[in-house]
């Protein structure tokens, strides 16, 4: 015994924890920690910056920008919170527990407005209840005097963004209530427990894991807003990096700033973690069967109804309408055929960026549970971190290893070989490619990650067993029982790459231009109106596949 | 064949072991039972053993080729094991067919292979099935077939009718293991049940918080088991502690333990070591009959019987040839 | 559907290395066929210039259109390697920034010294002004007596209390408006200033320009402060509503018996490290140029900086006006001060 507790605690001693590492590092802990650089590599660049120190203006912000900048966005994590909270929840169980007519155009409807940026939709409100706007011309035709509605503050913005954000956590407590709740349900039932009662007292709780992870995307999203905070004159985080870049011209501040958020962001990030322990727990019994859906009254299911036009009404048809109707008043002098080429580059450009950017998020996940050092999975996950991070902070972080590295490949190339070229990778689509890989790699892992889950880890182990090795494994068994991860992965960076835009701007090569782009060219020179064309093309391009994601989510 | 030298694997950096300085032989075409309740650190043994799991101490050598030590590991894939798994994990989107040949996609002659092994298991028909189509037992024929398919030098089965009923798996069992003798492929079968492992084991392995407890052929296990925690899992014991041992008037060695197991005390007829007991309590079983009694000297007693007719005031007994004596 | 896809796909990338390529080449080869421009401006007067540049010229205009503090950092980041050939800015602050980190190279052009004033362009010739803009006041026509209207800093005074509307301290021509108070009236003069604009504000800032005009008729208060293009724009905007709301704004001048109107410049310089210099100065040249200027004019309600073109005629119709010759170096100058100010005081 004397023995055996000597040994033992010599085996854990560091000489042999380093030959363990030396015999346990494979080529996919290599690899991993390549991607990991890769994707981490911009957000160093930035926070390298953060050891020189502060600019001088640091003192001001901190003293007349930095309570304004908390609390504005305090105010706006908690509205957004209860707002999202309250719309997709409900509509969720609304959609998931009752039969009511039109149920299935609702279940897709209301992830619809996920397909609108969240700027668009903050300048088609103001423009539904703005002076001389849709509100106004309404109650005029009816003859009534109009009630000016001001929504351009923080509560509108808070309103706004919540209205296009909520998506996001229908589709995650959907999915709870469609696949995990029916043996409770039941079970409450028999016990005589009231609807009310069984959804606050169990169904709550119990969804509580997967409605935060879907929170956690919303607010990571208001905390980045940066075009409807400053068109509602709302100061924020990231309306104070864009301030302290470029308004003071500090750039040492701006990334003094981005490292609060991202403080913050992180600080999110480990809460869902850390409440996420229990999930396991609570889906250990996975024998649960799909929901049975009840049928009430023609009433009471058309109160129902109601209920859940309310979210797809104020996130979906009023921008959309508002939208239309500038159309309609724009359409000679901004349809043509440059802009249909447009639509076709932007499209091509969404796609190429999904494809590869699904690609590096399966290989991070994948090659991290390849690798057998348990670090290496902890430090996998990093790789979503680029979600928290402004976009245009983001842009600049690209630009820093990729102009060092393009610098060195001229000098290198002018010695050797006496070649002179420009910039190989910035100003190409490279850089703009890899900028949206790193913002939106979280937007990709999670879904491929949790139907990774779902496979046991048997399965691929017996394909080991059976002599395959990783990838071959990973190809013949594992892909086509992810299938339908990968596609939603898919689908969800295409979207978000048509709407993305401060990273696009600084970015984008000579001659290709995209959606998006074109939108806010239009907005920025107060020609809103004139913006309404290339946001209806976003948001048709992407309501296409946010249905066919649907259809995808509910299967089960 | 398999020869495992002082394997050692925690998964909390030391401050606990899942499995600690484990040491076994296996001959080839030997069938060893690994024995142990949930926990016992037996999943562990078979993971370490198909190399799915890294071990922080201690080597495994298969056939004579070292497969893992602290240096050097041999992947998975190309250790040539066999392994079954308690929930099957057939490929869920291939046919039957497409299972089985999956692990033998390089060979000559695969899919007349395959068709042998389907043969064997008894599922030709079914072939071109998809494992959802099956029950339970067929699936677990099915990884069995898969398994041996690529002919491996050991195979492993880990708790493989534990999802089973009762009818089922006592049946599945005897045909598993007449395909396994038949194949004569050297066998690890992994079982928190004595019985499974008792009727189809040459040699049993018992584990214990991550340590061999003993090892032996199956029937000296059950002679000679060599503590209680041994004896219990094979069958129902009873402690002679020192109120007993003065019931029965029995002095025994006091730097030992000793056990009796519940069918070598007879009721109402001579023994070395007799007393007489009050039946408080007689609860109908079935084939037993459990009696709650209480002994002369006030102490009680369970013990199960087949006898039907028992009087309220009864004699009880055992011979010292059948006490089990252990040192620890 | 999977083969289109991929060819598009291919197509795109096709495209960007052919265009990478040509960037490469241009600096050995192929000097005389292109020119890089940078922007801030995204107008459809723009566009068409540049596309009358190249049928004149046959030299290609490659555009890359972003906010200019975006540029600036672009073209540091780029250093030697930069692609960019001219920087085009919306105000002169952001030229000055430019010029001040290295970006522009001073150039020589008879025809830009002669045809632009000197007010409107960089004393050293680092940048150039194209178009002009005036910060005006719009008052509501039924309740302001435009007599009471004199100048930037009578806005300031306790008769506005609670009538002005103007947008967030985030916008340069705001910045600009406040630098050429802080060069006029000093920094102190300056502080009083936007500490009593504050008190005097209708609303907490928001909006664009054009927010601002309506919220005047829509009655939240009665004077806008806004550049004097986008009252163009609302005049001959696509949304009858906005033409109708413009028209029943009334606009003022300010200063005019003092130092002038604040004016400030959409200007244009040629980067310092431009692979085709020769282009870049043909371009502005052109964008200076009586032809092009019209078009500006005309198109986009701006004030022509050439002196011989006539401003659109709509205007005209807001008769001459006295602008404020300050050189505009200076804004830039005081850009960040007048940033810290405005923080100071509260004026989001």
């Amino acid at each position: 015994m004397m023995k055996q507790a000597g040994s033992s605690s010599n085996i854990f001693s560091i000489k042999y924890r380093l030959k363990r590492l030396k015999r346990d590092s494979n080529r996919w802990s290599i690899f991993t920690l390549a991607i990991i650089l890769f994707i981490a590599l911009p957000i160093i660049s930035i926070g390298v910056k953060l050891f020189a120190g502060p600019g001088e203006t640091w003192g001001h912000i901190v003293d007349n920008l930095l309570l304004d900048y908390i609390g504005n966005s305090l105010f706006l994590v908690f509205v957004c919170s209860f707002l999202v909270l309250l719309f997709g929840v409900s509509s969720a169980w609304l959609v998931a527990r009752f039969e009511f007519p039109l149920r299935k155009q609702m279940e897709w409807l209301l992830i619809l407005p996920l397909a609108i940026p969240g700027y668009i939709v903050a300048y088609a409100y103001a423009g539904v209840f703005d002076y001389g706007g849709s509100m106004d011309l309404i109650f005029r035709w009816l003859g009534w005097d109009f009630i000016r509605i001001d929504i351009m503050n923080k509560a509108g913005l808070a309103f706004v963004l919540s209205i296009s954000l909520f998506p996001y956590v229908y589709v995650s407590s959907r999915a709870f209530f469609l696949n995990q709740a029916n043996n409770l349900l039941e079970a409450s039932t028999i016990l005589g427990v009231g609807e009310f009662k069984s959804f606050f007292k169990l169904m709550l709780p119990l969804a509580r894991p997967a409605i935060i992870a879907g929170l956690i995307l919303v607010l990571m999203e208001v905390l980045n807003d940066y075009g409807a905070a400053q068109y509602y004159g709302v100061n924020t985080f990231t309306t104070g990096i864009f301030r302290a870049w470029f308004s003071l011209e500090e750039p040492e501040t701006a990334v003094y700033l981005s490292a609060l958020l991202i403080v913050i962001v992180f600080a999110l990030i480990l809460f869902e973690k850390w409440q996420r322990r229990n999930i396991k727990v609570s889906s250990a019994r996975s024998n649960n069967t799909y929901i049975h859906r009840k049928s009430s009254s023609k009433f009471s299911q058309f109160l129902i109804l109601l209920v859940v036009l309310i979210p797809v009404v104020l996130g979906f048809f009023i921008p959309v309408l508002q939208l239309i109707y500038w159309a309609t008043l724009t359409f000679e002098k901004v349809f043509d055929l440059d802009f249909l080429m447009l639509s076709l580059q932007s499209f091509g450009i969404a796609i190429l960026t999904a494809m590869i950017t699904v690609l590096f998020a399966t290989f991070l996940i994948y090659f991290s549970k390849w690798s057998f050092l348990g670090f290496i999975k902890n430090i996998a996950r990093m790789g979503i971190l680029g979600y928290a991070i402004p976009g245009a902070v983001i842009a600049i972080g690209i630009m820093i290893p990729t102009l060092a590295f393009d610098k060195w490949l001229i000098g290198a190339l002018d010695y050797l070989f006496s070649i002179k070229t420009g910039l190989l990778i910035n100003g190409t689509l490279v850089a703009l490619v890899y900028a949206y890989c790193v913002r939106f790699l979280a937007v990709a892992f999670n879904p491929i990650e949790s139907t990774s889950l779902k496979v046991s880890n048997t399965i691929p182990d017996s394909s080991k067993m059976l002599g395959v090795g990783n990838l071959k494994t990973f190809f013949r068994i594992e892909f086509p029982l992810i299938k339908t991860g990968i596609l939603s992965a898919l689908i969800l960076v295409f979207i978000d790459v048509l709407k993305e835009l401060p990273l696009t701007l600084i970015l984008k090569p000579f001659h290709i231009n995209t959606l998006a782009v074109k939108a806010y060219e239009y907005a920025s020179d107060e020609m809103i109106m004139e913006a309404a064309i290339p946001s209806l093309f976003i948001i048709f391009t992407a309501a296409l596949p946010v249905i066919f994601l649907n259809k995808l989510l509910i299967k089960k | 064949m398999l020869n495992i030298k002082s394997l050692s694997k925690s998964f909390d950096k030391g401050k606990s072991f899942a499995l600690k300085e484990v040491s076994f032989k296996l001959e080839k075409g030997d069938i060893c039972a690994v024995v142990g309740e949930s926990g016992s650190g037996k999943t562990t043994l078979v993971r370490l053993i198909a190399g799915l799991e890294r071990p922080d101490h201690g080597s495994i050598e298969l056939e004579g080729t070292e497969v893992s030590s602290i240096k050097k590991l041999v992947s998975p894939e190309k250790r040539k094991i066999g392994l079954v798994f308690q929930e099957y994990a057939l490929f869920p989107h291939l046919t039957l067919l497409e299972n089985v040949l999956y692990g033998i996609s390089k060979q000559k002659n695969k899919k007349q292979r395959a068709k042998e092994m389907l043969e064997l298991v008894g599922l030709t028909a079914m072939e071109n099935r998809y494992p959802h189509q099956l029950s339970g037992g067929q699936q677990q024929r099915v990884a069995l077939a898969r398994a041996l398919a690529p002919n491996p030098s050991l195979l492993i089965l880990d708790e493989p009718f534990s999802n089973l009923d009762a009818m089922l798996r006592m049946q599945l069992r005897s045909q598993v293991f007449e395909i396994i003798k038949k194949t004569g492929v050297t066998a690890i079968f992994v079982t928190h049940d004595t019985q499974d492992a008792l009727s189809v084991a040459d040699e049993i392995l018992i584990l214990q918080h991550g340590e061999v407890i003993q090892k032996d052929a199956a029937a000296n296990l059950y002679i000679k088991p060599n503590s209680v925690y041994v004896a219990s899992l094979f069958g129902n014991t009873i402690q002679l502690n020192k109120e007993l041992q003065s019931a029965f008037e029995c002095p025994l060695n006091a730097n030992c333990c000793h056990a009796i197991r519940n069918e070598s005390l007879t009721i109402n007829s001579e023994c070395e070591y007799v007393t007489y007991a009050n039946v408080l309590k007689k609860t109908f079983l079935g084939d037993n009959i459990q009696l709650l009694l209480k002994l002369d000297n006030g102490e009680q007693l369970t013990v199960l019987t087949k006898e039907r007719n028992i009087a309220d005031k009864i004699k009880i007994g055992f011979n010292s040839k059948d006490v089990l004596e252990f040192t620890s | 559907m999977k083969k289109l896809m991929f060819g598009m796909i291919a197509l795109i990338m096709f495209n960007s290395c052919k265009n990478g390529s040509n960037d490469e080449n241009s600096q050995a080869e192929a000097q005389n066929q292109e020119v890089n421009v940078y922007t801030h401006r995204h107008y459809e007067a723009d566009q068409e210039l540049f596309k009358k540049f190249e049928e004149q010229t046959g030299i290609k205009v490659n555009v890359i259109n972003s906010n200019a503090d975006e540029l600036i950092q672009k073209m540091s980041m780029e250093g030697e390697q930069s692609p960019a050939d001219v920087l085009i800015t919306v105000d002169a602050g952001r030229l000055t920034r430019a010029k001040d980190q290295g970006l522009l190279q001073p150039i020589e052009s008879e025809t830009l010294e002669s045809t632009i004033p000197s007010h409107l362009k960089d004393a050293e010739n680092y940048w150039f002004g194209i178009t002009k803009r005036a910060r005006i006041i719009a008052y509501a026509k039924d309740r302001v007596n435009p007599e009471e209207l004199t100048t930037y800093e009578d806005l300031a005074t306790d008769k506005w209390e609670d009538k002005i509307l103007i947008r967030s301290s985030s916008n340069i021509y705001n910045q600009s408006l406040l630098a050429s108070i802080i060069v006029n009236n000093g920094e102190d003069g300056a502080k009083e200033w936007t500490r009593d604009m504050v008190e005097n504000m209708a609303r907490s800032p928001k909006g664009s320009d054009r927010d601002q005009v309506k919220a005047v008729v829509a009655g939240e208060g009665d004077l806008a402060i806004l550049n004097s293009y986008y009252v163009g724009q609302m005049l001959n905007s696509s949304d009858p509503e906005e033409v109708e709301t413009a028209k029943k704004v009334g606009l003022h001048f300010p200063n005019q018996d003092g130092r002038g109107t604040h004016i400030n410049v959409s200007g244009a310089g040629v980067a310092k490290y431009a692979p085709n210099k020769d282009n870049a100065i043909r371009f502005i040249e052109f964008l200076v140029s009586e032809e092009a200027q019209e078009v500006f004019a005309n198109l986009n309600y701006e004030y022509p900086v050439n002196p011989n073109v006539e401003p659109a005629p709509l205007l005209q119709e807001w008769g001459e006006f006295k602008e404020d010759t300050l050189n505009l170096s200076k804004l830039g100058e005081n850009n960040k001060k007048a940033v810290v100010i405005f923080d100071e005081a509260g004026w989001k």
